[in-house]
C-alpha cells in the first residue's frame, strides 16, 4: 500500500506506546476479506467492493477461478441486466422506435440518452457480469459517442448495448461494428459524408483516437483515403432516420492508408471498409495503443514501455480478441504492484460509494429516484458517463480527476449518501444500527469492522485515528444502539472510510 | 494586409518589477511545493489584493475564424462558400477588410468605444489538425520541452507569490493543459464546489475539517496535493462564496455554461482574492463539420450569441472593475476556406483571436493573407499565437515572454496599451 504513509511523528509515538500497556486496538475478523491481489483484482475489474462480492469470489475458488468465470460471461446470469433495463421504456427499443417516440412528444432523444446514461451506471453497481460492464464501459469510452441528445441520440441506446454485447470478444469485430454504426456516423459526420466531398472527420478520428493513433505516422492524404473509404454508411439524419448503405455516395478509386492500399473500384464499398478496418485492427501501433490505454485504466497513470509491449503481442498473437490481454494484464508483476495507483472517475466514485454503502436501487418513479438521481451524482462531482463533449472521450488519469472541486464535489457526495439524505427516493439506505456488527463492541472493533465492510481490508491504526478524531469517540469506547454515535453521528463516521485515499483510489 | 503599430513588447517588464515588490510585501505563503513528488503543504500565506486580471477563453473544438470574422473583400471567400458565407451587407464593425459575424451585435457597442482588437490569421507555427494534440501544443507553448507544464501555469511561477487561486480554472472539473504544472491552481466546476461537507454549525470541536487534513496529510500522488489543495483553498475562497450571486449594474448572463462560468468569474474578480488568471472554456460545438449553417439556421449563429451575449454580460457585471480584466479568445486551429457538403468546415489552420477589455486599442489586426478558393485550402497562419499572449502578458501582467513562451522572439502585434 503506497497510499498512507507513516510519518517520523507517529513513528515516535510507538516507541511511547510501547511502555505503556498494551493497546492493542480491538479488531472484528468475523467480517471476512480477500487478500490483497484479490482485492486489487476486485477493484480495477468490479464496479467496487463489497461483501457480497468477496462471498462469490471465495465460493469461485479464489480470486484467478472467479477471473476466469467473468471473462466467459454467457456462463454467468444476466438477470440484474435484463430486469433493470426494462426500468426505462428506452433502453431496449430499437432507434426508429426511440425516434418516433421522440416525435409523439413521448420521451425526447435527450432524455432517453439520459435514461441510458443513468442505466449504464446501474448495471455497474447491480450486474452479475461485473467484468463484462467494466469492458463494456472501457470500449464505450474508447468509442466515445457522447450521450447529447441530437442527431445520435435516437442510436445511441443501440451503440451502447452493441459494444456489450461484443465487449470482451474480438476488437476486429468490435471496430468494424462500431465505425460502421449509425451512432458514430451520426456524431462523427460520417452519416452525411458524400463522395463529392467527403467529411474527413470520423476518417481522422478512426486513425487518431480508435485505432493507430498519430505516432503511426499517417498523412493527411491517409486522412483523405481513410475518409474515402468509409463514404457510403449513411443515415437519413432528420428525416426518416434509416440507417442503409448507399453506394452512390460511395467515392471510388484508389486508396491508400498507412501500409494499406485498395483499388477501391466497385460502388459498393462495404469490403473496401472491412478490408481496411481489419487492417487497422491488427497493425502494431493499434496493438501498442490499445495495449496501454488498458494498462492506464487497469494498472496505472504511467504503465511502463515493457508492460505495453507485452500486452500488444499478446494481443497480436491472439489475432486481436481481448480476454487474454486482460489475463496477461492481471499476471503481471506490475499489475500485482500497483495497488492505490488509480483514481476513480466520477461515475467510478458514485458507483463504488452505492456499492460500498450496500444502498438498494429500485426502479424509479420519479426524476428524482436514486436511480435517475445517480447521474446528477456523477455529474456534480465533475463528469456523467458519455458526457464528455469531445471525441477523445472522457480522461482516465489522476491529474484530471484530482481538481478541487472534483475533490470537495466527491466529499460532498459521500456524506449525503453516508446520512442517507439524498437521494433519499428509490434506494433503500442501511438503518444507523444495521452497522453494528453486534449489539455491541468497541470503537475500534466497529472500525475495523467497517472497514471491512467498506473498504474491504483491515483497519490500521492511522485509519482508527482519524475515525476518532472526526467523532470524537475513543478506540475503547463502548458502543451499541444507544451510543450518540449510532444515535447522530454515524454519518462523520461512515464518510471516513468513503473519503478516503483507498475509496477515491483504486 | 491590415498590420498596424509596433512598440516594445519589452515594456512590462519594469511594471512587473514594482508588481513584485508589491506582491512580496503582502506576505508569502510556507511555499515548499514539490510537483509530482510528495507534496505536504496544508496551508497558505493570506491572499493579495489581485492586480490586473487575464481571463483567458477558450474556444473548444477549433471556431471558424473566418465566419466570426469575415475577410469580405476576398472574392475567394464568398467563391469559396456559397452556401455558408456571410452576405457583405450582414456585417457589423465592417472595414474596407473585415466585418463581424451579425450575432455579435450584443459586443458592438464595445467594439464601437475601441475595447476589442480582432487579430487574424493567428495559430500555431505549422498546421496541427488533430483537436487534441493541437490544444495540447498551443497550451503547453513550450516545444522544447517534454515537460507538460501549461503556459498559465509558468505565467504565475513568474513571481514570489504561491496560492492556488493565483490562477482559476471555472466552471470545468477537469484542468486544462495551461493551467498544468508545478504551480497550485484550482479548477472547479461552480462557486459552490468549493466547501467542505460536514464542516458545519454542528460540527464545533472542529472535527471533520482536522481529520480531513489528518486523513489527507501524507496521501501520495495527484490524489493527495488536489486534497490537500482543496481543503487548504475553500477558507481563502470565502470572499468569492459568500459575495452576491445577483450580478451588478444589470447584466442578464445566458444561462448556458459559458455564461455562468463568466458570471462565476465576475464574482471571483469582485472578491479580490489574489487572483491574476482565469480560465474558461467554451464547448460551444464549435467543431462543425456538419450544420454551420447561414445565418438564419445552425450551429454557428448558436455558438456565436453565447459567445457574444456571454462577454456583453460579463463586461456589463464588471463595470469599472472592467478596467483591470482583460479578455482573450482562442481556439486550438481554425477551419477550411472552402465549405464542405455538409454546410460545414473541416480542420484547417489559421485563426481569430479576440481581446477585450482593459489595455485594449479596439480594432483589426494581423496580416490578413488572400485566400485559396481548393478544397484543401487554409488561412495561413502571419501571426504566431504567443505574439498575442505575448503582448498581454508582458504589458497587462509584468511577466516576461521568456520565461512564459521559453524560446520564442514576439513579434509586435500592437493590441494592447502599453
Amino acid at each position: 500500500m503506497t497510499v498512507l504513509q507513516i510519518s517520523p511523528r507517529t513513528a515516535t509515538k510507538k516507541k511511547k506506546k510501547k511502555k505503556k500497556a498494551k493497546k492493542v486496538a480491538k479488531t472484528y475478523p468475523a467480517t471476512k476479506v480477500l487478500d490483497a491481489r484479490a482485492l486489487l483484482v476486485v477493484n480495477r475489474f468490479t464496479g467496487g467492493w463489497t461483501p457480497g462480492l468477496g462471498a462469490e469470489v471465495t465460493r469461485s475458488g479464489g480470486i484467478d477461478k472467479w477471473f476466469a468465470k467473468q471473462l466467459s460471461p454467457a456462463s454467468l446470469p444476466d438477470t440484474f441486466y435484463d430486469s433493470s433495463a426494462t426500468w426505462w421504456s428506452s433502453n431496449l427499443a430499437p432507434a426508429l422506435t426511440t425516434i418516433a417516440r421522440h416525435y409523439a412528444g413521448t420521451e425526447n432523444v435527450w432524455e432517453a440518452n439520459a435514461h441510458y446514461q443513468a442505466w449504464s451506471m446501474i448495471r455497474r453497481i447491480g450486474s452479475e457480469r461485473q467484468v463484462l460492464e467494466t469492458m463494456a464501459n472501457f470500449w464505450e469510452h474508447h468509442f466515445h459517442v457522447p450521450t447529447d441528445g441530437g442527431q445520435t441520440g435516437a442510436y445511441r441506446q443501440e451503440y451502447g448495448r452493441l459494444i456489450r454485447r461484443l465487449a470482451l470478444g474480438k476488437f476486429d469485430e468490435l471496430l468494424n461494428a462500431v465505425s460502421t454504426d449509425p451512432a458514430m456516423g451520426a456524431f462523427l459526420g460520417n452519416a452525411t459524408s458524400t463522395k463529392s466531398a467527403p467529411n474527413e472527420n470520423q476518417g481522422r478520428e478512426l486513425l487518431e483516437l480508435h485505432t493507430v493513433g498519430r505516432e503511426a505516422g499517417y498523412t493527411e492524404d491517409d486522412v483523405k483515403s481513410s475518409a474515402r473509404i468509409l463514404t457510403g454508411w449513411r443515415v437519413d439524419l432528420w428525416n426518416t432516420w434509416v440507417a442503409a448503405y448507399n453506394p452512390a455516395a460511395h467515392w471510388t478509386g484508389p486508396v491508400k492508408v498507412l501500409g494499406f492500399s485498395h483499388a477501391n473500384t466497385s460502388s459498393d464499398g462495404r469490403a473496401v471498409t472491412k478490408a481496411y478496418l481489419d487492417y487497422l485492427a491488427r497493425h502494431p501501433s493499434t496493438a501498442r495503443r490499445l495495449a496501454r490505454k488498458l494498462a492506464v485504466h487497469f494498472v496505472s497513470d504511467a504503465p511502463s514501455n515493457g508492460l505495453v509491449e507485452h500486452l500488444a503481442s499478446v494481443y497480436l498473437a491472439n489475432d486481436t480478441a481481448i480476454a487474454p490481454v486482460l489475463k496477461a494484464l492481471v499476471a503481471s508483476a506490475e499489475f500485482k504492484a500497483s495497488a492505490g495507483k488509480k483514481t476513480r472517475t466520477p461515475e467510478e466514485d458514485v458507483i463504488a460509494t452505492y456499492r460500498a454503502l450496500g444502498v438498494k436501487i429500485t426502479r424509479p418513479t420519479t426524476d428524482e429516484a436514486a436511480a435517475n438521481a445517480i447521474l446528477w451524482q456523477a455529474n456534480q462531482i465533475g463528469m456523467t458517463p458519455f458526457g464528455w463533449p469531445r471525441p477523445d472521450g472522457r480522461p482516465d488519469v489522476a491529474s484530471a480527476w484530482t481538481s478541487v472541486s472534483r475533490m470537495l464535489s466527491s466529499f460532498e457526495v459521500h456524506y449525503t449518501m453516508s446520512g442517507g439524505w439524498w437521494p433519499d427516493k428509490g434506494a433503500s439506505y442501511k438503518k444507523p444500527s444495521g452497522w453494528l456488527p453486534k449489539a455491541s463492541l468497541r470503537f475500534d472493533a466497529l472500525v475495523d469492522h467497517l472497514s471491512r465492510s467498506i473498504l474491504g481490508r483491515p483497519s490500521t491504526p492511522f485509519l482508527l485515528k482519524v475515525a476518532s478524531q472526526a467523532t470524537g469517540i475513543p478506540a475503547a469506547a463502548t458502543i451499541t444502539a444507544k451510543h450518540d454515535l449510532v444515535r447522530w453521528q454515524m454519518p462523520r463516521l461512515l464518510t471516513v472510510f468513503l473519503d478516503n485515499p483507498l475509496h477515491i483510489g483504486r | 494586409m491590415t498590420t498596424i503599430d509596433c512598440c516594445t513588447e519589452l515594456s512590462g517588464m519594469s511594471r512587473r518589477g514594482l508588481l513584485k515588490g508589491g506582491i512580496t510585501a503582502a506576505g508569502v505563503g510556507m511555499a515548499t511545493s514539490l510537483f509530482g513528488g510528495t507534496f505536504l503543504q496544508a496551508s497558505y500565506g493570506a491572499t493579495r489584493k489581485a492586480g490586473n486580471v487575464l481571463v483567458l477563453l477558450s474556444l473548444r473544438g477549433a471556431a471558424d475564424g473566418l465566419s466570426l470574422v469575415v475577410p469580405h473583400a476576398d472574392p475567394a471567400y464568398y467563391a469559396a462558400r456559397p452556401r455558408i458565407a456571410i452576405p457583405k451587407a450582414s456585417l457589423l464593425a465592417r472595414n474596407d477588410t473585415f466585418g463581424l459575424h451579425p450575432k455579435l451585435a450584443p459586443l458592438l457597442p464595445m467594439w464601437q468605444a475601441g475595447k476589442i482588437a480582432a487579430v487574424h490569421a493567428t495559430g500555431l507555427p505549422a498546421p496541427n489538425r488533430s483537436h487534441f494534440s493541437a490544444m495540447e501544443e498551443l497550451e503547453d507553448a513550450d516545444p522544447g520541452s517534454a515537460a507538460r507544464v501549461g503556459w498559465i501555469n509558468r505565467l504565475i511561477g513568474q513571481d514570489d507569490y504561491r496560492h492556488p487561486l493565483q490562477a482559476i480554472g471555472m466552471g470545468m472539473s477537469v484542468p486544462i493543459t495551461a493551467l498544468y504544472g508545478p504551480q497550485p491552481t484550482v479548477t472547479a466546476a461552480s462557486v459552490d464546489a468549493i466547501s467542505l461537507a460536514g464542516d458545519d454549525q454542528w460540527d464545533t470541536a472542529d472535527r471533520r475539517r482536522r481529520s480531513m487534513q489528518t486523513m489527507w496529510a501524507g496521501a501520495g500522488g495527484a490524489m493527495g496535493s488536489g486534497a490537500r489543495s482543496a481543503l487548504s483553498t475553500i477558507a481563502d475562497f470565502q470572499p468569492v462564496a459568500k459575495s452576491s450571486k445577483t450580478p451588478a449594474n444589470g447584466a442578464d448572463y445566458p444561462s448556458d455554461d459559458l455564461g455562468q462560468a463568466l458570471r462565476a468569474a465576475a464574482r471571483i474578480i469582485r472578491s479580490n482574492v489574489g487572483t491574476d488568471v482565469i480560465a474558461v472554456d467554451h464547448d460551444g460545438g464549435w467543431d462543425m463539420h456538419t450544420d454551420l449553417g447561414t445565418l438564419d439556421w445552425g450551429r454557428m449563429v448558436d455558438a456565436s450569441s453565447q459567445l457574444a451575449s456571454g462577454l456583453a454580460a460579463f463586461f456589463q457585471d464588471l463595470g469599472s472593475l472592467g478596467d483591470k480584466v482583460t479578455v482573450v479568445t482562442i481556439s486550438e486551429f481554425g477551419r477550411r476556406v472552402k465549405e464542405n457538403a455538409n454546410y460545414g468546415l473541416d480542420h484547417g489552420h489559421g485563426n481569430v483571436m479576440f481581446l477585450l477589455g482593459a489595455g485594449v486599442k479596439g480594432g483589426y489586426y494581423g496580416s490578413m493573407p488572400s485566400l485559396t478558393n481548393s478544397l484543401d485550402a487554409d488561412l495561413p497562419v502571419t501571426t504566431d499565437y504567443r505574439s498575442v499572449l505575448s503582448e498581454v502578458v508582458t504589458k497587462r501582467l509584468g511577466a516576461s515572454t521568456a520565461a512564459v513562451f521559453p524560446g520564442f522572439a514576439p513579434e509586435s502585434v500592437g493590441a494592447i496599451n502599453v
